[in-house]
């Protein structure tokens, strides 16, 4: 018991920070959205056509959740309740990674495996950290909502969902992390999870069939996500925790999994095994670029794949609002008023799409400075630098393979949204207007490329943990701000604000001209800062 | 000869912290300089900024002549570099890392060549390509960086501890593949506290000890300033025997054997007594680079206490203050 108490402990005090601002923070976008909800949409008339409009348009489901009628309540639950979910998600996803398999790759685990701790406990110790971490996060929402001014009882539901949501995550990223050799693989394998059950949910809620004049019945992808069923407890309607069964047993059954694997396995070893690499390089590993490249061209094909996601979303949903449109002109003239353009309903969506789009480009960006500073921090940089390659001439190389893969997301993004636009026979925009509106994203995600590359220069050490926090303020602030209500000066904080929207020939560029010029600011001062900055593994 | 490094008055300071303060370092063309000092003593400080990858707070540093902070990549096209705690790329495998470091310094432009070199090489170090670097222990990692640098022929070697981690066998193929390498006039910075693999390699050794240089010299003039060991049976000898031995430093009797150091310059009167006093069961161990490190380093444990003065020595490293010292060794 003292062993596990100690474990624990250590767990703790790892994550002490991390977990204050995952469970912080999504207790607090509760709060907002709860608050916001009430001030914006207070009047029942407004959030009755806000809804009749979401019923027609999957888009609108997908990012949102499902309606369950026009109740205050109930709207703030289909607003804001799948984020929450996913958010848990992520934070446990990461949290059971952390804690297994990471601390396995770097050695760690074999040091507390020598002790009377042995192989399993810390993996028991991870269990207990995480549906404790869990716990506090389905607390943090439950207050969120109810000091939002939102019923106790529902709230209390959404608070529970969150955390089986969460549970089952962990549950899962701790699956991930047995399969997987590396901590990288095991969170790129959770997240891909985490993302499918988002998508299946949104998916079946697209999908979903009425039930009445304000809410849908969500279709069969959805009860295959553990997003889904948490929102199948329909908080502030039917208050129903039946559905979180499915998460209970699906929870226990990956625990059980977990254990076992751990049983029959050799600390450090994976159930994939990895490959042998090859004797000598390809032609490749000839540069300082080339490495960069060989480094992180898995994760540019991940973004890029996310990203072709989105454009396919773009393109088959078209023709389904085309057809709702058609049917009640009403709501064509609701979603323009909603986004604030005049541009056709393909327009809009498109425009809606790729506003994500743009935040998967910036994040690859971001990814790609980030290596730059881990291969510091690794020590696997002064290799690089000992040789002919100057401290210059490895940034650039560096911000090009940035600039590259954010080519590669929006490019993709945009081919597959034209492509499957085409296959659709909607006419109404066409590829050349897909890629304008893909390119549109290209200032933003070059600020966060300037930025970062800034930050890499001048404060190595903070420069990761600045670096996702600038995406996700960016995000939050700049694709949810208005959501939440918050005020304009704060929304213009974020790069995404600025993006030019696509609208036909009204399209104001002035915005991406600012943004290119910052960013090319940062990008010359951060070389010229480059010549005179030290290496510092530390 | 001319200079390959030429430290002077070096210093660097982190924060509040001094890790060179006033070194001095000098390498001569074609030769195997040993670079010697206890952990934190300021060898990685100094190779680092000998590789531009940090930058001096004061003094000067040169190699062949230019400072590696402004010119170091024109001078990295002649250095070969091995860290000292290697550090591999966790998806890349050891072969390709190889290629990668050697393709980099322009030193696989000839294909044939620097396939036969690496194949060579690797056998030589029963190495196995194929892993990724992930999966090496250190003394495999510590092989890739070697085979890298012997693989491609530079003017200059710089090595950081370069056989921590490394099996006695390999240490022997990493002195031969040094012996190739001076042989064919590569000059060599041999940073190391394993004094044999110095004693057996260098020319010329440098100690440094808190970020300042010692003792810099020949091995014969380092030599010159350690003391020889003596032990022999002591039984039969009276203590008045055993003190009225000339020149006897730190004497002991212990388990039956009498012990006891002396200059290496004052033997001949220490044997004709000896010889005296018919002593039996002779040993005389020849004085060691390692009793000489142990001299700086168990100084610098002393340093605080007893009025020793630990830094005395540092700017007059010819003359060492030989009685100051006795009082501190054990």
């Amino acid at each position: 018991m003292s062993e596990l108490a100690a474990l624990l402990r250590q767990r703790i005090r790892r994550d002490r920070l991390q977990l204050f601002f995952w469970i912080g923070g999504t207790a607090l976008l509760a709060l907002f959205a709860a608050t916001a909800v009430a001030t914006t949409y207070g009047n029942a008339a407004e959030r009755d056509q806000i809804l009749a409009l979401a019923i027609q348009s999957p888009a609108i489901l997908i990012l949102r959740g499902l309606p369950q009628g026009g109740g205050l309540d109930a709207f703030v639950f289909f607003e804001i309740f799948t984020y929450l979910a996913l958010l848990a998600a992520m934070m446990s996803t990461f949290l059971a990674v952390r804690h297994t398999r990471a601390e396995e790759e770097s050695g760690r685990a074999e040091l507390i495996g020598s002790t009377p701790a042995g192989r399993t406990l810390p993996t028991v110790a991870t269990l207990v950290h995480g549906v404790s971490a869990n716990i506090l996060i389905g607390l943090g929402v439950f207050a969120g909502l109810a000091l939002g001014g939102m019923a106790v009882d529902g709230s209390l539901i959404a608070g529970v969902a969150t955390t089986a949501t969460g549970i089952v995550f962990l549950a899962i990223g701790m699956l991930a992390a047995q399969f997987m050799r590396t901590s990288r693989g095991a969170n790129g394998l959770a997240v891909a999870l985490v993302g499918l059950a988002f998508l299946l949910r949104g998916v079946g809620d697209a999908l979903g069939t009425r039930t009445g004049p304000l809410s849908l019945a969500s279709a069969w992808p959805s009860w295959l996500s553990p997003i889904g069923w948490a929102q199948h407890t329909a908080a502030y309607t039917e208050n129903t925790l039946a559905p979180l069964l499915l998460s209970a047993t699906l929870a226990v059954l990956c625990f059980v999994a977990v254990f076992v694997l751990q049983g029959v396995r050799d600390s450090g070893a994976s159930l994939i095994p990895e490959r042998r690499g090859r004797a000598s390089a390809g032609a490749t590993l000839s540069s300082s670029f080339g490495l960069a490249w060989r480094l992180q061209w898995g994760t540019i094909l991940g973004w890029s794949v996310g990203g072709a996601a989105f454009g396919l979303l773009a393109g088959t949903l078209s023709s389904l609002v085309q057809q709702a449109a058609a049917s009640d002109p009403s709501i064509q003239q609701s979603l323009q008023s909603i986004v604030g353009s005049a541009g056709s309903m393909t327009q809009t969506l498109v425009a809606a799409m790729f506003s994500f789009v743009g935040v998967l480009a910036a994040a690859c960006a971001t990814q790609a400075v980030i290596r730059m500073r881990q291969e510091e921090a690794l020590g696997t940089a002064e290799l690089v630098l000992s040789s002919p390659v100057s401290r210059v001439r490895w940034l650039v190389d560096y911000l090009v393979l940035g600039l590259v893969a954010i080519a590669i997301v929006l490019a993709a993004s945009a081919g597959v949204a034209a492509l499957s636009l085409a296959a659709s026979g909607d006419g109404s925009v066409g590829a050349g207007d897909v890629f304008a509106t893909a390119a549109a994203q290209l200032p933003a995600a070059l600020i966060y490329l300037g930025v970062l590359s800034l930050l890499f220069v001048l404060v190595p050490k903070a420069m990761i943990a600045a670096g996702w926090a600038f995406v996700a303020v960016g995000v939050v602030v700049g694709n949810f701000g208005g959501l939440i209500g918050m005020p304009q000066w704060l929304r213009d904080v974020s790069p995404f604000t600025h993006t030019p929207v696509i609208t036909g020939s009204t399209t104001d560029w002035s915005g991406a001209v600012w943004m290119a010029a910052i960013a090319l600011v940062a990008v010359g001062a951060s070389v010229v800062l480059m010549r005179r900055r030290e290496v510092s593994t530390a | 000869m001319n200079a390959v490094i030429e430290v002077r008055a070096l210093e660097k300071r982190y924060g509040r912290v001094l890790a060179l303060n006033g070194l001095d370092l000098d390498v001569a063309d074609g030769e195997v300089h040993g670079f010697l000092g206890p952990n934190g003593a300021g060898k990685s400080t100094t190779i680092r900024i000998l590789l531009g990858l940090a930058r001096a707070t004061s003094g000067r540093a040169t190699v062949f002549g230019r400072d590696p902070w402004t010119d170091a990549k024109d001078l990295h096209r002649r250095i070969g570099y091995v860290p000292g705690d290697v550090n591999l790329w966790p998806n890349i495998s050891g072969g390709e890392a190889i290629d990668l470091i050697s393709r980099l310094r322009g030193g696989a432009a000839d294909k044939a060549a620097y396939a036969a070199r690496k194949r060579r090489l690797v056998e030589a170090f029963q190495f196995d390509p194929t892993k990724k670097g992930r999966a090496y222990s250190k003394g495999n990692r510590q092989k890739v960086a070697l085979i890298a640098a012997f693989v491609t022929r530079a003017d200059l070697l710089i090595l950081d501890e370069p056989t921590s981690g490394l099996d006695p066998l390999m240490e022997s193929v990493f002195e031969q593949e040094i012996r190739r390498a001076a042989g064919e006039g590569t000059t060599v910075l041999l940073s190391s506290h394993i004094l044999s693999e110095v004693e057996q390699l260098c020319d010329r050794v440098t100690i440094i000890r808190a970020g300042a240089t010692a003792e810099t010299g020949t091995l014969a003039e380092l030599r010159h300033l350690t003391r020889t060991e003596v032990a022999f049976v002591s039984g039969g000898l009276t203590n008045a025997q055993l003190t009225s031995i000339p020149d006897a430093h730190d004497l002991l009797v212990d388990a039956g054997r009498a012990r006891f150091s002396v200059d290496s310059d004052r033997l001949a009167p220490v044997l004709s007594a000896l010889g005296a006093l018919d002593v039996q069961g002779l040993t005389i161990a020849p004085p060691s680079l390692e009793e000489l490190f142990l001299r700086h380093y168990g100084e610098q444990l002393d340093g605080a206490g007893a009025g020793a003065a630990p830094t005395g020595d540092a700017s007059a490293p010819a003359v060492s203050p030989r009685h100051a010292e006795g009082a501190n060794r054990r």
